[in-house]
């Protein structure tokens, strides 16, 4: 049974026309570099935010809420320092931003894409200003993304998340509690 | 010497039983209390700092009285609107000030009101994880506390694996949003059950525990597991229960927190409102996996 799933998408690609394969190839490989211009772009964050996350930014275990806060203000305001000309689509570049629309539809499409948009609008955070390298608001709660968004999206480094805000897809630094990048109406 | 404590220890539980119980009106416990058995609270959607929380926080301290249990479940949206020190005082140091006193151990979840940064708050007891599994000393239980606010492939293989090495008799999971619940306002996650129910079943889940619809729900096990919503510990949604095929038991007038004992193959619950009433009990007997 699971051979004959593996098999069948190369029998569909053999049996197509050439220049179909042609097409398809080139938009694999488009594909291919988007992804990894993706992968680089979220990585030199992640290491940007290794690089501060030190003395009193380090987030540690403790019985004291008030040094997580602090440290968690302390790594933000250390990252926005460092990316003080931090601007939208920095991350997600128009290229990126095309991808994971067409990543995205096939989750938001009949009975399943129904059940999908009532999880991320379900107590949904209300409306809000959101802006790259700003915090996220303290009282507001956060989306709840489905397993099927998170499955169908580039895995992320340790510490960042996939998170919406209406029909914007924002990348969360939830570590510092930041707004990252965003997509306007990734999910419209 | 520990024989000689014991009858000074029991009478200061008891005074401080009948003190409570007086105070706060009957609460009688129905539950075996059985020698050697795991006992544990479960509360969910505590967060609010509200007047309802605290007298929650009495009963369960007035329960642990007479039915000793040093494990707390945390169901999520354990701190809501804020995070600051002050949040963490008035919304779970306070409410719950007696339990934590007596070495009582929380172990949270996270609920979407909640900062994923909880997760470094000692007191509950997540080691710094989103997602973690622990197990008491005593019985063979082993519980499985889940982020279903972001249910990533990481945490879906993690839990693929804990599951699989468990060797646990029983098997509980618990986390946020339920994947059976008959709330209006919220009901089943059903993008959630997709990918959690195949684990659960595969791997001979027992009991799964979810809050985030306020009110109280026992669901007719689906696949030999049995379902709970516990999401009234200090929020409320008054008739938000629309009973549906799935419910076997619901509450939604008062608030509520629910008391377990694991005794071998058994598992007894009871759920008690906040005005000290039982809202409902019973028992569930572990299938032997074949």
């Amino acid at each position: 049974m699971r051979a004959s799933f593996a098999i069948a998408p190369v029998l569909i690609v053999l049996v197509l026309p050439a220049p179909t394969r042609a097409v398809q190839s080139a938009s694999v490989n488009s594909d291919a570099s988007v992804l990894a211009a993706f992968d680089q772009r979220v990585k030199a964050y992640a290491d940007l935010r290794d690089k501060v996350d030190h003395g009193q930014a380090a987030l540690k275990e403790t019985r004291d809420p008030a040094k997580i806060a602090a440290a968690q203000d302390v790594l933000a305001a250390r990252i926005r320092t460092a990316r003080a000309g931090a601007k939208p689509g920095d991350i997600f570049s128009p290229d990126i931003q095309r991808m994971f629309h067409r990543l995205l539809q096939p989750e938001l499409k009949g009975k399943k894409g129904a059940e999908t948009k009532a999880a991320i609008k379900d107590e949904a955070p209300g409306a809000m200003t959101l802006k790259v390298n700003t915090r996220y608001p303290e009282k507001a709660p956060l989306s709840t993304v489905p397993p099927n968004v998170l499955a169908s999206l580039p895995k992320l480094p340790e510490g960042l998340e996939y998170r919406f805000v209406s029909t914007h897809l924002i990348l969360l630094d939830g570590r510092a509690n930041l707004i990252v990048d965003l997509i306007p109406n990734a999910i419209a | 010497m520990r024989v000689g404590r014991r009858p000074n220890r029991t009478l200061m539980l008891l005074t401080v039983a009948l003190a409570l119980t007086t105070a706060l009106g009957a609460q009688t416990i129905t539950l075996p209390n059985q020698k050697n058995s795991v006992h544990f609270a479960v509360i969910g959607d505590t967060g609010s700092g509200s007047a309802q929380q605290y007298r929650i926080g009495e009963r369960l301290a007035a329960a642990r009285a007479v039915f000793p249990y040093d494990i707390v479940l945390m169901l999520g949206d354990n701190i809501y609107g804020g995070s600051d020190a002050r949040d963490f005082a008035d919304k779970f140091e306070k409410p719950y000030k007696s339990l934590l006193d007596g070495s009582v151990k929380f172990y949270a979840s996270l609920g979407n009101h909640d900062n994923t940064n909880e997760r470094l708050y000692k007191p509950f007891n997540m080691n710094g994880e989103r997602y973690y599994t622990f197990k008491p000393s005593n019985g063979s239980v082993r519980f499985f506390a889940l982020d279903s606010n972001y249910m990533d492939r990481a945490q879906l293989a993690w839990l693929d694996k804990e599951l699989a090495n468990s060797g646990s008799d029983w098997k509980i999971c618990y986390f946020h949003h339920p994947i059976y619940s008959s709330g209006k306002t919220h009901g089943s996650d059903l993008r959630l059950r997709t990918q959690l129910e195949p684990l659960f079943i595969k791997y001979g889940v027992n009991v799964v525990l979810a809050g985030h619809d306020h009110f109280y729900e026992r669901i007719k096990p689906q696949h030999g597991i049995q379902y709970f919503v516990s999401g009234a510990g200090g929020q409320l949604r008054p008739g938000d229960v629309r009973r549906s095929d799935l419910t076997e038991k619901a509450f939604d007038t008062g608030y509520h927190f629910i008391l377990f004992e694991i005794a071998g193959d058994t598992l007894f619950f009871q759920a008690i409102s906040d005005q000290g009433q039982t809202v409902d009990s019973g028992a569930i007997t572990r299938l032997k996996q074949t």
